[in-house]
């Protein structure tokens, strides 16, 4: 095992973005009862987005404000055209059916862009180091770990101190009775759908500087990861997912750093296994008050 | 039972029609019917479970997988193996079975995996049984890509013989086709659909939910190693092949056809599979009325996953409607 | 801002739930719908919410039409519905909660005023809402409903599970809810007290209305009994 501070750092900002990532899974969740297997694929169209704009030679912050214009669009277009329709449906059918959208758009993406992918050099210089205490620590781990903590402290005020946020609370934990008190349903809907594309965007920015290759899997396994990750924290509450997405993040960031080659291939199969022992043992999450009891039929 | 007699006739004829066009096919195209054919045989594995306890897997390919790798090592010549799998345990080295042997062992094999995997997992249900079977596939991935001691790891299947011809593929489909109509006919499926309906009264009935679903999961698992098999034999195969890609395409075959019928299952592998091998052959440019028809590579998938989408929102019970196939239709 | 029901029928699947109930409740008055479990008296205030679909008949609210409506627009609409069961946020502190009932407000104004009629809840305001005890909840429920200043306040058997004691501080709230020219529809299974208080009852069976009684009747129980069982 060999851990560096650099190890430490890429641990912990990768477990800052996968933080962001769980919190927009988990929102969405939260209103919807809808897991969003197509999360990474709008992560990865953002991603090209910021090719894109390198490609046509635009200045970084135009790339930047690309990106979020295209996630935010696709997200609100995957809301109106497959969330809604579908929202009587149960928890199973809609996993399935963004299943097919994310199968969808990476094909889109294969087709337009290649397997080969594109390169997006946004923000380059970050990835050159500080040095901290005579330590090198690459600038973009600095910068990730601090965005995420920004996101994460604005959301909180979004959720507590805004109506908006606290009617998206109730609307998770209730929503027959939210509606008959008054609240929008298609507005709380629409705007956990915007703050989750919000969260994508940022995270198809911080992955692009450390990742600058974007190919039409671009952040597909991150997914994945996550979604064990968000499982395992506690699918039904945000605190909860959030510390599952940042504990895995950290966890695989560390364990993938640290790790020499032949024992880390594995990380995988442990990882979902204990996800599995998760939902056999304590179904509602490690991070949970009560772990609850699987549906029993 | 022989009221019924046309919800297992129908299937057979379209498989055998399948057939009977495949041999005809020219060599090229083919081999686009006899995945057709395993396409119904995976997709029917998975219809045995999903379409009778309602319940959602996603870990249906892994036993495929372990099928198709349990054939393949076991198949391929003993000279040949340390070409593309130098670090096999040594009994698998040494061992070489013919074709048959192959197959049955591939079922076994997936049947065993399926009880292995289903003892634990058969008490959950909804979105837990769709992310948990989801975690399985990834773990059987994971392994076999990196396990080299039981098979090719990262390498390709090469020097397996190709015994799947047309027939033999179409039999494969019968044998699926039809131990899923009995599966459904008989008593377990029946307490099966009991629960799917009302899962409380039926327990109150007596009926072991567990019990019937780890059945109907066991049954799925033999024919998907049966599959995988199949599928190892007709072309070369890596542990890509059998991950997400062909999880969502025959989960697609499925949920078009329509999930709760037999007759369900074998419309939605045979349509999306002329669709797919359509798209195929036009992505290097096919012959249509009015000349050639050329599509970019990728289109297929484009296509699936719009038809599944558009399903699921406009007509949830498939293709067919959810039912099987009745005369009444024909004599409108 | 008077509510008017006129021949409304539910039907959950094959079942008729409640067939052809007329009804009016003007405002400054208390209207009881009292009956039997599985009479139909859920239904009906779930059918003006819109919460469950109408099979026939009208629903209006000083003659607009709130049949086919989604909950969120007929609770903007002035109509307030405390649940059966409270349906408080358990997770969520009393203020939170009596925010939450300001989504449907048509006024601007702030929680402060709920305190006036149930002043335990600003002694908890700050606390989790699940912490409170039933008869607590209760008050917080109508609290919150008021919050919204409804024209309408649809009451789903909201002594189910209290003291006697918590019950007379909830039905003298709701005697000066009457006051406040607020109309009042009240389900209830406790007849006598409902009788008594209401300024008609409505006794419903089977999904129909069977028997209208004032709150002279409130005494004779052999009327009432008949009611139920008629």
């Amino acid at each position: 095992m060999t851990v560096s501070w650099q190890t430490i750092a890429d641990a912990v900002s990768l477990g800052g973005i996968y933080a962001l990532m769980a919190v927009g899974i988990g929102l969405v969740f939260g209103v919807l009862r809808l897991v969003n297997f197509a999360y990474g694929q709008l992560i990865m169209s953002g991603a090209f987005a910021l090719a894109l704009a390198a490609q046509w030679n635009w200045p970084v912050w135009a790339g930047i404000l690309l990106c979020f214009a295209v996630v935010l669009a696709l997200s609100m277009l995957m809301d109106r055209l497959v969330f809604r329709p579908l929202r009587e449906q149960s928890p199973a059918v809609m996993l399935v059916a963004t299943f097919a959208v994310a199968f969808l758009l990476q094909s889109i993406a294969l087709l337009w862009f290649g397997a080969l992918g594109k390169i997006a050099s946004s923000v380059a210089e970050l990835n050159t180091p500080w040095v901290i205490g005579g330590v090198d620590i690459r600038k973009i781990s600095v910068v990730a770990v601090a965005v995420t903590i920004a996101c994460l402290a604005a959301l909180q005020l979004l959720l507590t101190r805004m109506s908006v946020g606290l009617h998206m609370r109730a609307a998770a934990l209730d929503f027959a009775t939210s509606r008959m008190l008054g609240v929008r349903a298609n507005r709380v809907i629409g705007s956990a759908v915007l703050v989750s594309g919000f969260l994508a965007a940022v995270v198809a920015v911080l992955l692009t500087v450390q990742f600058p290759l974007v190919t039409p899997s671009f952040a597909l396994r991150d997914t994945i990861v996550v979604l064990a990750g968000v499982v395992l924290g506690g699918l039904n509450r945000p605190i909860a997912a959030t510390l599952g997405g940042f504990t895995i993040g950290f966890a695989s960031g560390f364990l993938g750093g640290a790790l020499p080659t032949n024992q880390s291939q594995y990380l995988d199969s442990f990882l979902f296994a204990a996800v599995i022992l998760v939902l056999l043992v304590r179904p509602n999450g490690l991070f949970t008050r009560h772990g609850g009891t699987a549906q029993r039929l | 039972m022989t009221g019924r007699l046309p919800q297992l006739a129908a299937p057979a004829v379209l498989v055998l029609g399948t057939a009977v066009l495949g041999q005809v096919a020219s060599s090229a195209t083919q081999v686009y019917f006899i995945e057709a054919l395993v396409s119904v045989v995976i997709v029917v594995g998975l219809y045995i479970f999903i379409g009778n306890t309602g319940v959602l897997s996603f870990g249906h390919i892994s036993f495929v997988a372990l099928g198709a790798w349990t054939a393949g090592v076991l198949s391929v010549p003993t000279g040949e193996k340390p070409a593309f799998m130098p670090s096999l345990f040594g009994f698998l080295r040494h061992t070489t079975v013919g074709n048959v042997p192959s197959l049955l062992l591939a079922a076994v094999a997936g049947g065993v995996f399926a009880l292995v995997v289903g003892l634990p997992l058969m008490r959950l249900t909804g979105l837990a049984a769709g992310i948990a079977t989801f975690a399985v596939l990834e773990i059987t991935n994971n392994i076999l890509q990196y396990y080299e001691k039981i098979g090719p790891g990262q390498n390709t299947f090469s020097a397996v013989p190709e015994t799947t011809g047309v027939w033999q593929a179409a039999v494969g489909a019968l044998v699926a086709v039809g131990a899923a109509f009995v599966y459904q006919r008989s008593r377990f499926g029946r307490m099966l659909r009991a629960v799917r309906e009302d899962a409380p009264a039926a327990a109150a009935a007596g009926i072991s939910i567990y019990r019937q679903r780890l059945g109907a999961f066991v049954l799925s698992g033999v024919v998907a190693g049966f599959a995988g098999g199949l599928e190892v034999h007709l072309l070369p195969l890596s542990y890509r092949d059998l991950y997400l890609d062909l999880t969502f395409l025959t989960l697609a075959m499925l949920v078009i056809g329509g999930v709760s019928s037999l007759w369900g299952a074998v419309v939605g592998a045979l349509a999306i599979s002329a669709l797919d091998s359509f798209f195929a052959s036009a992505e290097n440019g096919v012959g249509i009325p009015g000349g050639t028809l050329t599509v970019p590579s990728g289109t297929r998938v484009i296509v699936e996953g719009v038809l599944m989408a558009l399903i699921l929102i406009v007509r949830p019970s498939g293709l067919t409607g959810g039912r099987e196939f009745s005369l009444r239709w024909l004599r409108r | 801002m008077t509510l008017v029901l006129r021949d409304v029928r539910v039907r959950y699947g094959a079942v008729d739930a409640v067939r052809g109930l007329s009804l009016e409740v003007k405002p400054g008055e208390i209207v009881g719908l009292i009956g039997p479990n599985g009479a139909g008296k859920s239904s009906t205030l779930h059918a003006i919410m819109g919460a469950v679909p109408v099979a026939g008949g009208e629903i209006s609210l000083n003659g607009s039409s709130l049949r086919g409506r989604r909950s969120e627009d007929v609770a903007r609409a002035g109509v307030a519905l405390v649940p059966e069961g409270r349906r408080i946020f358990a997770e969520l502190t009393v203020e939170e909660n009596l925010r939450l009932g300001l989504a449907a407000r048509r006024t601007p104004g702030g929680v402060e005023e709920a305190f006036e009629l149930f002043p335990i809840v600003r002694e908890f305001r700050d606390r989790q809402a699940g912490a409170l005890s039933g008869g607590q909840q209760q008050q917080l429920a109508i609290a919150r409903a008021l919050v919204a200043k409804p024209d309408v306040l649809l009451l789903d058997e909201p002594s189910l599970g209290l003291a006697p004691r918590i019950v007379d501080v909830v039905f003298d709230a709701l005697a000066a809810v009457r006051e406040r020219g607020i109309a009042v529809l009240l389900v209830e299974q406790r007849a006598q007290r409902t009788v008594a208080l209401a300024d008609r009852s409505h006794v419903l069976a089977n999904g129909e209305l069977r028997l209208t009684l004032g709150p002279g009747d409130a005494n004779d129980t052999e009327k009432l009994v008949a009611a139920y069982f008629a």
